[in-house]
């Protein structure tokens, strides 16, 4: 009688430990998969920021060709310079996604006033035939499209990438653990920031503003 | 104990979870390196197209796809529906990322290349560009379909060819098993030694205690039912994806 009690107590221990080391093993697996996610934010994070940074490399040499084309209008380039200024203002870590939301949206919001003030430019040079027919400007107008392109992939990926780390963390088992270890959440780009900025084309031939 | 077993199930079910998330349905892997789902050019000039840019994955290892479709079935731009079907197909080795996708959307007279990542440099989107308007555009418009392809890969070649080495194989050639198995995904391993020694362990002591019962004894294992179905035919030989990555490089152009 005593015997089969003791084997009675001896199993509920040994189901409780075996219990005990899944939830471990669990834990610990749990823990690694945030941190694999952790690392894919902030490796998409370095991707936005390179093809950010390509545009902004390619603006010089934009600037230049454009400048170079009779009387070309002078605001629409001073606006663009200024707007690059302001990007470089604004600079994040570009190894580790940003925590702050505001931040972001502030990066964007520099971001985004040069992207209106680059599709600006594309607007204006239609008026000028001989900028347009110039070789070097074809290039730069294909990269710069290239370069937006670019910019809409990789930020579209920050997303969805910080979107399954965001839901990771705010899952069951890793929801008890993941702020103790200091898994924060990560915010989004704004969606479609293109459809907003994009630029107003107007068709009036009769005289230049 | 029912409820012992019973939580002991949900647990593995729990970790068995599979977590997929809904998406618009792209058009299925390709099995050849020029894909006609237009009926647009004579089958003899598409093979000649095809085993053109099979010897050039030989030589170089670069994959160069080129499909044709009726229409695009997206209402999304055709730079990211592009870059989505690109990058879902896998064009290009892996780790190398050195694909290339030339597109035409017949009803909306559209084009686009999408270079992969490796193929940035030797494929700039001013030169995709180019091979867009200068080759494919003109061509097109006069209703010369063969010729316009002909003219953009042998361009696209001509770009690409010196960016990397080859093997002399394709990845098509590779067993289909050995790709299939690693896009599946599976319990790590120790995960599963594991779940399998707490079975044990739990059957053994739940023997003990009822020693007549015989649901607990050994006939019962985890069988794992995901047998790797290789889907295909063997041998090889056409096109297969090497698991190439595309960031949205490349041009589009209509004609």
């Amino acid at each position: 009688m005593l015997m089969k009690k003791t084997f009675i107590i001896l199993g509920i221990l040994g189901v409780l430990g075996v219990f005990a080391l899944i939830a471990v093993v669990a834990a610990v697996g749990s823990y690694n998969g945030l941190v694999n996610l952790q690392q894919g934010v902030d490796a998409q994070w370095a991707q936005v920021q390179n093809v950010f940074q390509r545009r902004a490399d390619l603006i010089p040499n934009l600037v230049n060709t454009v400048a170079g084309a009779a009387n070309f209008e002078k605001s629409t380039l001073t606006a663009i310079t200024e707007a690059r200024a302001s990007v470089g203002k604004v600079t994040l870590d570009p190894t580790k996604a940003p925590i702050d939301a505001a931040q972001l949206a502030e990066f964007e919001r520099a971001q985004g006033s040069l992207g209106s003030a680059l599709s600006r430019l594309l607007v204006v040079s239609e008026r000028y035939p001989d900028l347009k027919a110039t070789g070097n400007f074809a290039t730069l107008q294909a990269q710069l499209e290239g370069s937006e392109n670019r910019i809409a992939v990789e930020r579209g990926r920050f997303n969805d990438t910080a979107l399954a780390y965001n839901a990771a963390i705010k899952r069951v088992p890793a929801v008890f653990y993941a702020a103790m270890f200091g898994f924060k959440e990560r915010p989004y780009f704004a969606a479609a920031p293109a459809a907003q900025n994009a630029p107003e084309v107007k068709f009036d031939f009769s005289a230049k503003p | 104990m029912r409820r012992l077993r019973l939580t002991f199930f949900s647990l593995v079910l729990g970790f068995v979870v599979v977590v997929s998330h809904g998406a618009e349905t792209l058009p299925p892997k390709p099995s050849a390196y020029f894909n006609d789902y237009a009926g647009l050019i004579p089958a003899a000039s598409a093979r000649a197209l095809d085993s053109r840019l099979a010897q050039f994955e030989r030589e170089t290892s670069n994959q160069i796809v080129v499909v044709v479709f009726p229409r695009m079935e997206s209402k999304s731009s055709v730079e990211d529906y592009t870059v989505r079907i690109a990058q879902n197909w896998g064009v290009g080795q892996k780790g190398r990322n050195n694909g290339a996708v030339l597109f035409a959307f017949m009803a909306e007279r559209q084009l686009r290349i999408e270079a992969g990542y490796g193929l940035e440099g030797a494929l700039p989107d001013a030169i995709c560009l180019a091979i867009i308007t200068n080759e494919l555009a003109p061509r097109f418009r006069a209703g010369d379909f063969a010729g316009g392809f002909d003219a953009a890969i042998t361009g696209m070649i001509a770009a690409t060819r010196g960016e990397y080495r080859g093997t002399g194989r394709i990845a098509g050639d590779r067993s289909p098993s050995g790709t299939a198995r690693s896009r599946q995904q599976s319990l790590p391993p120790w995960m599963v030694i594991v779940l399998f020694l707490a079975f044990v362990v739990a059957s053994h002591f739940l023997k003990r205690l009822n020693p007549r019962s015989s649901r607990y004894g050994g006939g019962r294992g985890w069988s794992s039912g995901t047998g790797w179905s290789s889907g295909g035919g063997g041998g090889g030989g056409g096109f297969s994806g090497g698991g190439g990555s595309f960031g949205g490089g490349g041009a589009s152009g209509k004609w």
